[in-house]
C-alpha cells in the first residue's frame, strides 16, 4: 500500500519537475542528462554514453540508475550493452557506431511499467575528410590581360558530414585569399592569377571529424597557361605561285610569355591535315610563310599557339580561314585522241579531235584557250593550220594524209607543254595482245599483254554497246610502261566494247577490241520460241536472239524445254549462236509445251511456252490415202458407165420409151374431119388411153405442186415456168402447154382460121414432141415458119386487145364454156416457144419480159388471181391454180373424149374451146 | 653599431631561410631560373605599368596625361626611391649592391604604391593596381629569391612598415597628384633599369645550371 502511493508521489513529482518552471534552471528542470551532448561520431568507431540522474529525483522519485533504459529511436538497447556506473549514472556502449541513431534517448521504468523520457541526445556519424589527391591546375587565358586559374582535385570519400573545401594559394610571405568551391567539392577557380612568382596551392577539406590537407602543389603559373589562339588570320597570295602568306594576332604580348605555334592546313574539300614542321614556327611570330604549296589551289589554315619553350598547354586550333595560290602555267598538255570518220567520202576524212581537260592539279589555273596546230607530215611545206578552241573537242575535215596534231593548254600564267597525236592511224604497228578484263569491285580492269616494240601510251577506248543508242565513245590515255588500267564510271549489266591502241613514237597500233560486263545478271527476258515447221514426229523452233539490252551479260546457251501434257521433260541445251533447232522422235498428233531458256554465267530466264501439235499422218500419208480411194472410185465409175452403155437398150425401154412422131403417120392424107377423129382414134389406139392419162397425171401432179408453191413465193418465177412449160408440153403433148399460154387464143381472127387450117393442127403435134424430148425450136421454127400468117394475125389480136378485163372475161367465159376449139389452142402452142427463141437469141431480161407478157393472159397470172377466185365459187374445178383445174378437167374431158376426139384429147383444146363462141 | 647591425640581419636572415619555402624552391631549381623568372616578371611588370599607368594618368586627368607633360621634380617627391643614378656608377656597383638597392627600391616602392591603390575611385583601376601591387610584392619576393640563391643576405632595411601616410600627406590634391605621378614614373625607370640588371644577370650564371634548366624544359 505504501509503496504504491509512493510510486504515485514519484510519478507526480516526475511529472512537476519536468513540466513546472524552475527559478534557477530555466523552463524545465531535468531529471538528468545525458554526456556526451549531440556527440559527431566516426563510422566505426566505439562509442559510450552516460546517463547521470539528478540528485533530487533519486531522492524523492526512488529513482535509480538501474532503472534506465537506453534508446536509439524507439528501439530499446539491449540490457547487456548498459553499464550501471553508480546509483545516478548509467552508461551504454556500442561497439560500432554504424548501429547507432538519432535520437538516443535515456528512459527510466517508473513503478515498474510506466516508461519516462529523461533525456536524449541527437547523434550524428560520418567520416573525417580524406586528403584531397591529384590536384591540378590549368590557367586560361580568358582576354588579352585576363587570367583565371582553375584547379581540381579528387575530393576522397564522401563524409555523411558538412565537409567543407578550400583551394588556398600563397607565396612565402603572402596568402591570398581562399578559393570557395560553389556547389561542386572538386575544383574552383582563381580570378586573379600572379605570373612569374613560384605559387603553392593546396586544398584544405574539413569537417566535424577532422580536417584534411592536400600535397602542395608548387608552380609559376605562367607555366600552366593555356593561351586563347591566334586571332584575325589572314591569308595573301605570295609573289610564288607555291606559297601563301599567312598573319595573325597573339593575345599575349611577347613581353609577357613568347609563344611557339602549329600551322596546319590542307586543301578546301580533303579531310586531312597538313602541318608545317614545328621547328618552324618554333618561336614569336605574327606571321609565316607556307611553301610547297600547289598552284592555284585554295587552302584551309588553323593555327595554335603555346608558351614557347613547351611547358603548358596547346591552345585550341584557331578558326579556319582560306586563300588561294596563284596560277602557274599548265604542268602538262591535255590528253588528246581522235576519232577518224572516213564514211562521207573516201578521199577525206572528218576527225573529231577529243581531248580531256586537265585535272585541277595540272591545269594549274583557269584554262582560257587549248590551242590546236596541225601539220600536214606528208608535205614538208604544208603550212600550218592553228585553230584556238574553247571546248575540248575540234573536228577537222582533211584529206587523206598523215597529220600531227598538238594541242597546247592555256591560262593566264602561260601554256602547257604540247600534247602530240600522229593522224591518220598507221595500223600497220603490232597490237596488244591478250586483252582481257576483270571486274574489281566498281571498276573494270582491262589488262593487256604490251607489243615487243616501246610503246609510248595506250588508248582505251571503251562505249556501251546497246541497240536502241549509238556507242558513245569514251576514251582514256594509259602511260607507255603499263598493262592494265581500270575502268571507272561502268554500268552493270551493260554490255561495253574495250578497244586498246598501242600508241608508238611514229604512229600507232591496230586496236583490239573485247566486250566485257562489269556485273552480269541473268537475262531480262527469255527467248520467244515459235515452231517453224510441224511434221508427224519433228518440229523446227525458231527465235530470235536477245538484244543485247535483254541480255545483261554473255548468253552461254540457250536451253529448250519441251513436253507433253502429261510426259516428262526433256531438255535440250542449243549452241548460243543458232537461231533454229529441231525436235526430233515426238509423238505424232500431241500437244507438246516447248519453252526456251537463255543462260548468262549468273542465271537465266525463260521466255513464254508455246505450244504446238504434232501432225496426225506423216508427209505423203493421206496422199497415199486419197489417190488409190479416188482411183477406185473412178474405176467404179467407168464400171458402171460401161455397164450402162451395154445395156442401154434395156435401159431406154425402160426409162426411155420411144414415143411415135405423129408427122410420120399418114393423118396429112386423111380428111380435115374425119382423120383428125381417126387420127385421134389412131393415136389412143397407139398409145392406150389409161395408160397416157396415167403418165399425164403423174407428171403434171408433181407439175402441180411446184407451181402451186411458186404461186405463193414467185408467180412469175421464170424457172420454173420454163419447167412447167415444157413438162407441160410432155404432159399433155400439146394440151399443158396450150394451158401455159392461153393468151395465144385470145386472137379475135383465130376464130376462122383454126377452123380453117386442119394443117396446123397437124403441125402442133410436131412441135410438141420436138419440143419435148430434144428441147430444139429449131425444128419447131422450121416448121411453124408455115403458119407464119396465122401468127402474125395472133400477135397483131394479142397487141390490141392487153386489157386484163377482156381477158378475164375471156377466161371466164373458157371455164363457164367449156369451149372446144383445139386448133385455136393449138396455135399459141406453137406461137410460143418461137417467141422463147427470139429471146434467147438476144437477152434474158426480153426473155422474162416476154414470158411475163404472155403469162399475162394466162389464168395463173397475177391479174387473173381474182378472177380466179371469183370462178372458184362457181366452179368448184377452177378454186385454184392451173394444175387443179387442168386435172379435173382432163379427168372430166376423159369421157367426153370418147365422144368428140379432137376436144377430148388435150385439156387446153376444152378451154380454148370455150373461147370458140366468141 | 653598423657590425652588430649585419650580425642580427644575417642571424634574422639565417632564422628566417628555412622558413621560406620559395628560397627552398629556388635553390632547388637554381638560381639561373631564379634570375630567369625575375627577368619574365620584371618585364611582365613593365608591360602591366604600361597599360596601368595610362589607365592612372587618364583616371589623374590633364595635364598628367598628356604626353609630353614633364614636370620638374619637386623635393618633396625624394622620399621616393629615385632611379636616376648614373648609369655608369650603377654599372660600377657589385650585383649584391645593386640587387639590394632592387630590392629596397620595391619595396619602398610597394609601400607607396598600396598607399595609391587605397585611394583610388574606380573598382576597375582599383582591381588592377592591386594586381600589381600583388605582381609588384612577388617581384620583392623573387629578388630575395635570387640573393639567397647566389648566396647574398637581404638588406634588412625596408622589411619595416612604410611611412605612416599620414605624416607625408600631399598639402593639396594637385601635389598628391604630382606624388603619384611621380611614382608611376620612378617605377617604370626602375623596371626598365631592372630587367636590364636581371637579363646581365642572366648571362653570368653558370652554364651548368642553364644546361640542366634546358634539360628540363626539354623533358
Amino acid at each position: 500500500m505504501f509503496s504504491r502511493w509512493n510510486w504515485v508521489a514519484c510519478g507526480f513529482y516526475l511529472m512537476l519537475n519536468i513540466c513546472s518552471p524552475d527559478a534557477s534552471g530555466g523552463l524545465v528542470q531535468s531529471c538528468g542528462h545525458i554526456i556526451p551532448e549531440s556527440p559527431v561520431l566516426p563510422l566505426g568507431s566505439n562509442f559510450t554514453a552516460l546517463c547521470i540522474l539528478n540528485e533530487s529525483c533519486l531522492d524523492f522519485g526512488n529513482i535509480y540508475a538501474n532503472q534506465i533504459i537506453w534508446k536509439v529511436k524507439n528501439r530499446v538497447v539491449p540490457k547487456e550493452q548498459y553499464r550501471e556506473i553508480n546509483r545516478t549514472v548509467s552508461s551504454v556502449t556500442f561497439n560500432d557506431t554504424s548501429s547507432l541513431a538519432t535520437p538516443l534517448t535515456c528512459n527510466i521504468l517508473a513503478d515498474g511499467q510506466i516508461e519516462q523520457n529523461i533525456y536524449g541526445i541527437t547523434v550524428t556519424v560520418g567520416l573525417a575528410p580524406e586528403k584531397p589527391k591529384n590536384l591540378s591546375c590549368i590557367v586560361h587565358q580568358m582576354s588579352k590581360s585576363t587570367y583565371h586559374m582553375t584547379c581540381t582535385w579528387d575530393p576522397g570519400r564522401h563524409t555523411f558530414l558538412d565537409t567543407k573545401f578550400r583551394l588556398r594559394y600563397s607565396w612565402p610571405e603572402d596568402i591570398f585569399p581562399d578559393c570557395i568551391p560553389k556547389g561542386v567539392n572538386n575544383s574552383c577557380t582563381f580570378h586573379d592569377v600572379h605570373f612569374f612568382v613560384n605559387t603553392e596551392i593546396w586544398v584544405e577539406a574539413a569537417n566535424a571529424l577532422g580536417k584534411a590537407e592536400s600535397d602542395p602543389l608548387i608552380l609559376d603559373p605562367v607555366d600552366i597557361v593555356k593561351p586563347l589562339s591566334p586571332q584575325n588570320i589572314s591569308v595573301i597570295p605570295e609573289v610564288l605561285p607555291t606559297a601563301l602568306k599567312l598573319s595573325w594576332e597573339n593575345l599575349i604580348s611577347h613581353s609577357v610569355i613568347r609563344l611557339k605555334f602549329n600551322i596546319r592546313y590542307k586543301i578546301l574539300g580533303d579531310t586531312n591535315w597538313m602541318e608545317i614542321p614545328a621547328e618552324d614556327t618554333a618561336s614569336h611570330r605574327t606571321s609565316f610563310s607556307v611553301q610547297g604549296l600547289r598552284p592555284y589551289t585554295e587552302y584551309v589554315f588553323s593555327i595554335r599557339c603555346m608558351k614557347e619553350d613547351g611547358v603548358g598547354y596547346w591552345s585550341d586550333w584557331s578558326e579556319e580561314k582560306t586563300g588561294i595560290t596563284t596560277e602557274e602555267k599548265p604542268s602538262k598538255g591535255p590528253p588528246i585522241w581522235r576519232i577518224i570518220d572516213a564514211s562521207h567520202s573516201p578521199a577525206s576524212w572528218t576527225v573529231h579531235l577529243l581531248w580531256k581537260a586537265l585535272r585541277p592539279f595540272e591545269a594549274n589555273g583557269v584554262i582560257l584557250q587549248y590551242e590546236v596546230t596541225v601539220r600536214d607530215k606528208s608535205s614538208l611545206s604544208g603550212p600550218l593550220k592553228k585553230y584556238n578552241v574553247t571546248s575540248t573537242n575540234h573536228t577537222l575535215q582533211l584529206p587523206n594524209g598523215t597529220y600531227e596534231v598538238t594541242v597546247i593548254a592555256r591560262n593566264s600564267a602561260g601554256a602547257s607543254p604540247p600534247s602530240v597525236l600522229l593522224i591518220p592511224a598507221n595500223n600497220s604497228k603490232g597490237p596488244v595482245t591478250n586483252l582481257r578484263t576483270l571486274p574489281k569491285h566498281d571498276k573494270l580492269w582491262v589488262g593487256w599483254t604490251a607489243p615487243n616494240s616501246y610503246v609510248l601510251k595506250y588508248v582505251i577506248e571503251w562505249c556501251l554497246v546497246s541497240s536502241s543508242s549509238d556507242c558513245i565513245i569514251e576514251w582514256q590515255i594509259a602511260p607507255g610502261n603499263v598493262q592494265g588500267i581500270d575502268l571507272k564510271g561502268i554500268k552493270p549489266f551493260k554490255c561495253y566494247l574495250i578497244t586498246v591502241y598501242p600508241l608508238y613514237a611514229d604512229g600507232q597500233g591496230s586496236g583490239q577490241s573485247v566486250k566485257a560486263y562489269l556485273k552480269q545478271d541473268r537475262p531480262s527476258k527469255g527467248p520467244i520460241v515459235q515452231t517453224k515447221k510441224v511434221g508427224k514426229a519433228e518440229a523446227v523452233l525458231t527465235w530470235n536472239h536477245l538484244t543485247v539490252d535483254e541480255q545483261n551479260g554473255f548468253i552461254r546457251n540457250y536451253t529448250i524445254v519441251y513436253k507433253t501434257i502429261d510426259g516428262n521433260e526433256t531438255v535440250v541445251t542449243v549452241d548460243p549462236s543458232k537461231t533454229e533447232y529441231t525436235l526430233s522422235s515426238l509423238t505424232s498428233d500431241t500437244l507438246y509445251t516447248v519453252r526456251m531458256m537463255a543462260s548468262t554465267d549468273n542465271g537465266s530466264r525463260s521466255g513464254p511456252d508455246f505450244t504446238f501439235t504434232t501432225q496426225k499422218f506423216g508427209k505423203g500419208e493421206i496422199e497415199a490415202i486419197v489417190v488409190p480411194v479416188c482411183l477406185a472410185f473412178l474405176l467404179i465409175v467407168l464400171l458402171g458407165v460401161l455397164f450402162c452403155f451395154n445395156k442401154r437398150d434395156l435401159i431406154k425401154k425402160h426409162i426411155w420409151p420411144i414415143v411415135p412422131d405423129p408427122s410420120k403417120s399418114n393423118i396429112a392424107q386423111w380428111s380435115p374431119q374425119v382423120p383428125a377423129k381417126h387420127n385421134f382414134n389412131s393415136k389412143d389406139q397407139m398409145y392406150p388411153e389409161g395408160s397416157f392419162t396415167d403418165v399425164s397425171v403423174v407428171e403434171i401432179e408433181a407439175d402441180d405442186k411446184k407451181s402451186f408453191s411458186e404461186q405463193d413465193l414467185k408467180p412469175f418465177d421464170l424457172l420454173k415456168k420454163e419447167k412447167s412449160t415444157s413438162e407441160g408440153h410432155s404432159s399433155g403433148i400439146g394440151g399443158s402447154s396450150c394451158m401455159s399460154s392461153p393468151r395465144q387464143s385470145v386472137s379475135d381472127s383465130d376464130e376462122g382460121e383454126t377452123t380453117q387450117n386442119t394443117s396446123s393442127t397437124v403441125q402442133y403435134s410436131t412441135v410438141v414432141l420436138n419440143g419435148y424430148r430434144d428441147q430444139t425450136p429449131v425444128q419447131v421454127f422450121s416448121r411453124s415458119e408455115s403458119t407464119q400468117p396465122l401468127l402474125d394475125s395472133e400477135e397483131r389480136s394479142e397487141d390490141h386487145a392487153g386489157g386484163a378485163d377482156s381477158t378475164a372475161q375471156r377466161q371466164q367465159y373458157f371455164r363457164q364454156h367449156g369451149a372446144q376449139d383445139e386448133t385455136n389452142t393449138d396455135r399459141p402452142c406453137f406461137e410460143r416457144p418461137k417467141q422463147i427463141t427470139h429471146a434467147d437469141e438476144g437477152d434474158l431480161v426480153g426473155f422474162v419480159q416476154l414470158q411475163f407478157s404472155g403469162q399475162s393472159s394466162q389464168p395463173l397470172g397475177l391479174g387473173m388471181e381474182k378472177n380466179i377466185q371469183e370462178a372458184a365459187l362457181s366452179n368448184v374445178f377452177q378454186t385454184s391454180t392451173e394444175g387443179q383445174t387442168l386435172r379435173p378437167e382432163t379427168v372430166e374431158e376423159n369421157p367426153l373424149s370418147v365422144d368428140e376426139m379432137p376436144k377430148s384429147y388435150l385439156p387446153q383444146t376444152v378451154r380454148q374451146g370455150g373461147y370458140m363462141p366468141q | 653599431g653598423d657590425s652588430w647591425g649585419i650580425f642580427t640581419f644575417l642571424c634574422a636572415a639565417l632564422c628566417n631561410l628555412p622558413a621560406l619555402p620559395a628560397l627552398n624552391c629556388s635553390e632547388e631549381l637554381g638560381a639561373g631560373q631564379s634570375i630567369q623568372q625575375t627577368y619574365d616578371l620584371t618585364r611582365y611588370l613593365e608591360h602591366q605599368l604600361r597599360t596601368l599607368a595610362g589607365t592612372y594618368l587618364n583616371y589623374l586627368g590633364p595635364p598628367f596625361n598628356e604626353p609630353d607633360f614633364n614636370p620638374p621634380r619637386l623635393a618633396r617627391a625624394e622620399r621616393v626611391p629615385s632611379a636616376t643614378v648614373d648609369l655608369a656608377l650603377w654599372r660600377g656597383l657589385t650585383d649584391n649592391a645593386r640587387l639590394a638597392a632592387n630590392y629596397r627600391a620595391y619595396s619602398r616602392l610597394l609601400c607607396y604604391l598600396r598607399v595609391l591603390d587605397g585611394q583610388v575611385g574606380t573598382a576597375e583601376l582599383r582591381h588592377r593596381l592591386a594586381h600589381f601591387c600583388a605582381s609588384l610584392q612577388g617581384l620583392v619576393l623573387s629578388i630575395g629569391g635570387v640573393m639567397s640563391s647566389l648566396g647574398y643576405p637581404l638588406p634588412a632595411g625596408p622589411a619595416g612598415p612604410p611611412a605612416p601616410h599620414g605624416a607625408h600627406a600631399a598639402p593639396n590634391d594637385f601635389l598628391k597628384k604630382m606624388d603619384d605621378f611621380w611614382l608611376l614614373k620612378e617605377l617604370q625607370t626602375w623596371l626598365w633599369r631592372s630587367a636590364k640588371d636581371f637579363n646581365r644577370l642572366k648571362k653570368k650564371v653558370p652554364p651548368a645550371v642553364v644546361t640542366l634548366r634546358l634539360e628540363a624544359r626539354g623533358f
